[in-house]
């Protein structure tokens, strides 16, 4: 057993958290560069998202699953997904997603789950965190997702799109509004 | 991570800014009924938002709240007598009533009506429960009075208690939609604490140590669903509501108390912890509420005769590493009031958002901030009354609840969500 000392200096002491001693904290960075990989899983998704791809985003790429994107996710290698950059070129799966530190999911309608699965197998397999974000508002608006015949248990759009995410999702967001996707990118330095 | 001026935007309160007009839009705890016991008794001095005011009751029993300082010469109130039906400075002996209506001017003629002339701001105090509510805003728009449900229940069904945190309300706010902290920071305290321990939802948060989060707006704020695997096909969930601007609850074990909080602006570095317990079914039994009074569960114990905290800054929060070590406590810091006091107030009076590298799992934080910022500038640009302030928004409770797999628990657990007074809360 080592001898305490008590601090006796402001600093040492948990009397330091004043707004003077702030002053003195240290002032480098503490993180680096991110590489954030953002997935709209349906058209209204996309449309979302690509509406602010142009914010000077730190190391996002924006990317959309193109329509034939709802495929079967046991047959569908990382590279036959059906996938698009903003301007409207195509892309990979498997470059895109090495080497990101963060995946989200956005989906509005719940369409795609296959497309959802595949590209959360991915982020699994390189132990990259995936999460999802429901636009709840935009389903609303837009009736009932597509994808759920009309009598199965989650009919009811909301839980529709939960339910294309929930599997794959480590963490997920039901939001009202596509204003939270720029909310959300910039408090994770996307 | 936060843009300054977004963190200025929340974080500042005084008369004046655009927060502090959001929380002037509201009814808020300004004092523990018992602060005021008695007709006649000592005026307390109260810091709200910025403001320095003095709180009394009257001779018939009317609360006052009103600048702390008299308009002749600026002395505080605090030294004033509390005498038929008012509040009279020692100085030169001007009296002002519960509205701040100065009714008394000695040394002028009665006739003068100078007196008439003279009003300190005063705002409202009205009891409801344990608490004494003031609104700071506009008094021809003021909200209908609140209807939260810890306050309305029977006095014998809920226990409320306040301390001092050394820190800006939105830091020790966000403690109370950080969900992911739980499993670490309280992690010694589910088996221990007589207020949580016992109830069959435990099993799960031992069993699961990782929890998956659901976070979903609500009308009047946020649902934070924690959820963790139950029984084949199950997921046991815990949901978290907060309702703005600071309105939080815990979500209960088996047939425990309630429990939750609301955190209140002091000043820019300084802010009120409420701490409140309730069953809304049932008397809280002496144990429980002995357990609450030696500061278990979200209580905590004081410097005697103060609101601060007994663990506080000036002792290191009686760090005990010997503990820390053992695993009996994870911080080391005894309690879970002040294991989240400790950390919140150690990150400086406000937090450099700026600095911070927020993770997926920080989502129900980054959803508060989020619609916050929406509610404070759609009232300052707009003039739109923000979330929260409707009773109905503020009829919420806490759930604990295990659920088929598929279901999205905000639609679910609609009823359960809601405060339905005198039936009892899903928990288990
Ligand atoms: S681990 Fe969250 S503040 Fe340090
Ligand atoms: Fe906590």
């Amino acid at each position: 057993m080592t001898d305490q000392t008590r601090p006796t200096l402001l600093a040492s002491c948990a009397s330091a958290s004043t707004a003077a001693e702030a002053r003195f904290r240290v002032n480098y960075p503490n993180s680096g560069r991110r590489r954030s990989r953002i997935f709209a899983l349906d058209g209204p998704a996309a449309e979302a998202m690509f509406a602010i791809t142009e914010a000077p985003w730190q190391g996002a790429h924006f990317l959309a699953v193109g329509s034939g994107g709802d495929v079967d996710p046991e047959a569908t290698g990382a590279d036959d997904l059906p996938l698009s950059h903003p301007d409207g070129t195509g892309a990979k799966l498997s470059e895109e997603i090495e080497g990101a530190d963060v995946v989200v999911l956005i989906s509005s309608t719940g369409e795609n789950a296959g497309a959802a699965e595949v590209i959360a197998r991915e982020a699994y397999h390189r132990h990259i965190m995936c999460g999802g974000l429901a636009l709840a508002g935009t389903a609303l608006a837009n009736g009932r997702g597509s994808g759920a015949p009309a009598s199965s248990p989650d009919s009811d759009p909301t839980s529709h799109v939960v339910n294309t995410l929930r599997p794959f999702a480590s963490i997920l967001v039901v939001a009202r509004d596509a204003d939270f996707i720029p909310a959300m990118l910039n408090a994770l330095r996307a | 991570m936060l843009r300054k001026d977004v963190n200025d935007l929340l974080t500042q309160t005084d008369s004046g800014t655009p927060m502090g007009d959001m929380f002037r839009q509201y009814w808020i705890p300004a004092l523990l009924a018992s602060e005021l016991p008695e007709d006649d008794c000592a005026p307390v001095r109260v810091k709200l938002l910025g403001e320095r005011l003095i709180a009394f009751r009257d001779s018939k029993g009317r609360y006052g709240l009103m600048d702390e300082f008299c308009a002749h010469r600026g002395v505080s109130l605090w030294f004033g007598r509390n005498e038929e039906g008012g509040l009279r400075c020692p100085y030169h002996g001007w009296k002002y009533d519960y509205t701040g209506q100065c009714i008394e001017v000695p040394s002028e003629p009665d006739e003068s009506g100078f007196c008439e002339k003279v009003k300190l701001q005063a705002y409202p105090l009205i009891k409801i429960g344990d608490i004494l509510w003031t609104h700071m805003g506009d008094k021809e728009d003021r909200p209908p009075k609140p209807t939260w449900e810890f306050a309305t229940v029977p006095a014998e069904q809920t226990y409320t208690s306040k301390r001092w945190q050394e820190c800006n309300w939105l830091q020790a706010m966000e403690g109370g939609i950080d969900s992911s902290h739980v499993s670490f920071l309280h992690s010694g305290g589910l088996k221990s604490d007589p207020l949580f321990k016992g109830a069959k939802g435990n099993q799960y948060n031992h069993a699961d140590k990782k929890p998956v989060f659901e976070v979903t707006e609500a009308e009047g704020g946020l649902y934070i669903g924690a959820r963790r695997n139950a029984e084949e096909g199950h997921f046991y969930w815990r949901i978290t509501p907060w309702v703005m601007p600071s309105f939080t609850m815990v979500p209960p074990r088996g047939d425990h108390p309630m429990h939750g909080h609301f955190w209140i602006p002091i000043d820019d570095e300084n802010c009120w912890a409420w701490s409140f317990d309730y069953h809304p079914t049932r008397a809280l039994t002496e144990a429980e509420v002995q357990y609450m009074r030696d500061g278990h569960g979200v209580h905590n114990e004081y410097v005697p005769g103060t609101f601060r905290p007994l663990q506080n800054k000036d002792n290191d929060y009686m760090m005990d590493r010997d503990a820390q070590k053992r695993g009996d406590t994870y911080s080391g810091i005894k309690g879970i009031a002040m294991q989240d006091a400790s950390l919140q107030e150690s990150m400086g009076p406000i937090v450099d958002r700026t600095k911070e590298n927020l993770v997926s799992t920080d989502n129900g934080i980054i959803m508060a901030r989020h619609r916050l910022r929406k509610a404070v500038t759609a009232l300052r640009d707009k003039g739109v009354t923000p979330p929260g302030r409707d009773p109905a928004h503020q009829m919420v409770r806490s759930v604990a609840v295990v659920l088929p797999a598929d279901q999205p628990y905000a639609e679910t657990c609609k009823e359960d969500l809601a405060a339905r007074p005198g039936q009892k809360h899903t928990s288990v």
